[in-house]
């Protein structure tokens, strides 16, 4: 049978054409190549080193203050020794106030009512094996 | 090089893409070597066969790609469905610049192009099948083009027009049917006459 142009081609003659044209590929020229490649190096994004570490030598006092933590550190540690001397130069009956009574029962400094350290801590001090020595 | 080259050799589009932004020329040497002639061939068709402006394009094309790569986001497109979206744009806006000559005296590819083909029945083909591409709408001509010659799939060239799936199927179907109209003119003078 003779096909005549007023055929449309079928679908496979019309894949040879596209099977030519993909076959028909002209490679870059070796000067289109050099030029995209000196567009890549022209726009190749900087990347910053990463820093390296500094070796420079500390003081004496820098040391110090680098190893107890800065500033932070030296903060929390005059706090501390404030809220040491604070405690320990207040009379008892602030720290009675502040304990709401548990730490030391009754009226500290208006009574008479003395206690000696053996009364809080009756075994500490061996009151209990002189006892028995005696006995 | 050759060795730093081979190692890559594995690597997708889009991480050979990063490597560069990270600084790596020879992952843009790579993908200059896989790109550069797809993006070369798929202008080439578009520009009617114009060889020099279709390099034009290329470069363009690739420059703009390494201008993309600091800021490239990850899954979002392929490297090759984005590059040939900035090569449809790019050559649609010559061809719009175009439009004043006449459509026949642009017809066909020019004579005398280097080409990889040496089967004189396929360099016949391959021409005609420029000629028909030609005369088909610019839309119609690049779905055809991307669907049948590069291998695109139809959610991929819908990615790359900015159209449906469907409006795709539409274009490429009218296109087909335009060039074996067209072709079947040219049977004879093809070597098509008999079976």
């Amino acid at each position: 049978m003779v096909k005549t142009d007023k055929q449309p081609m079928q679908d496979n003659e019309l894949d040879l054409f596209f099977d030519a044209a993909r076959r028909d590929v002209a490679a870059p020229s070796d000067t289109l190549m050099a030029a995209i490649m000196a567009d890549a190096q022209a726009q190749m994004p900087v990347v910053e080193p990463l820093p390296t570490s500094k070796t420079h030598k500390m003081g004496l006092f820098a040391s110090i203050w680098s190893a107890i933590g800065g500033l932070p550190a030296a903060a929390s540690l005059a706090t501390a020794t404030v809220a040491g001397v604070w405690i320990g130069f207040t009379q008892p009956v602030q720290l009675e106030t502040l304990s709401g009574g548990l730490v030391l029962a009754g009226d500290y400094v208006t009574t008479d009512t003395t206690y000696a350290l053996e009364d809080l801590a009756p075994g500490y001090l061996g009151t209990t094996l002189f006892a028995e020595d005696e006995g | 090089m050759n060795m730093a080259l081979d190692a890559y050799e594995g690597a997708s589009d889009e991480a050979l893409l990063v490597l560069y932004g990270n600084g790596d020329a020879v992952a843009a040497q790579l993908l200059t070597q896989r790109l550069a002639p797809r993006v070369l061939g798929f202008a080439t068709r578009l520009l009617s066969g114009d060889r020099a402006e279709a390099e034009d394009v290329t470069q363009e094309a690739m420059l703009r790609l390494w201008k993309q790569a600091a800021s490239w986001r990850s899954g979002e497109a392929q490297v090759s469905t984005w590059l040939y979206r900035v090569v449809s744009n790019l050559c649609t806006d010559r061809l719009r610049k175009r439009r004043t000559v006449d459509l026949d005296a642009a017809g066909d590819p020019e004579d005398g192009q280097p080409s990889a083909v040496e089967n004189m029945m396929d360099v016949d083909r391959a021409t005609a099948l420029q000629g028909a591409l030609n005369r088909l709408p610019d839309r119609q001509k690049v779905a055809v083009t991307l669907r049948h010659i590069e291998g695109a799939t139809n959610p991929e060239i819908a990615q790359i027009m900015g159209i449906s799936v469907e409006a795709v199927e539409s274009l490429t179907a009218r296109g087909k049917r335009a060039l074996a109209k067209d072709l079947a003119g040219r049977r004879e003078e093809l070597g098509y006459g008999e079976d």
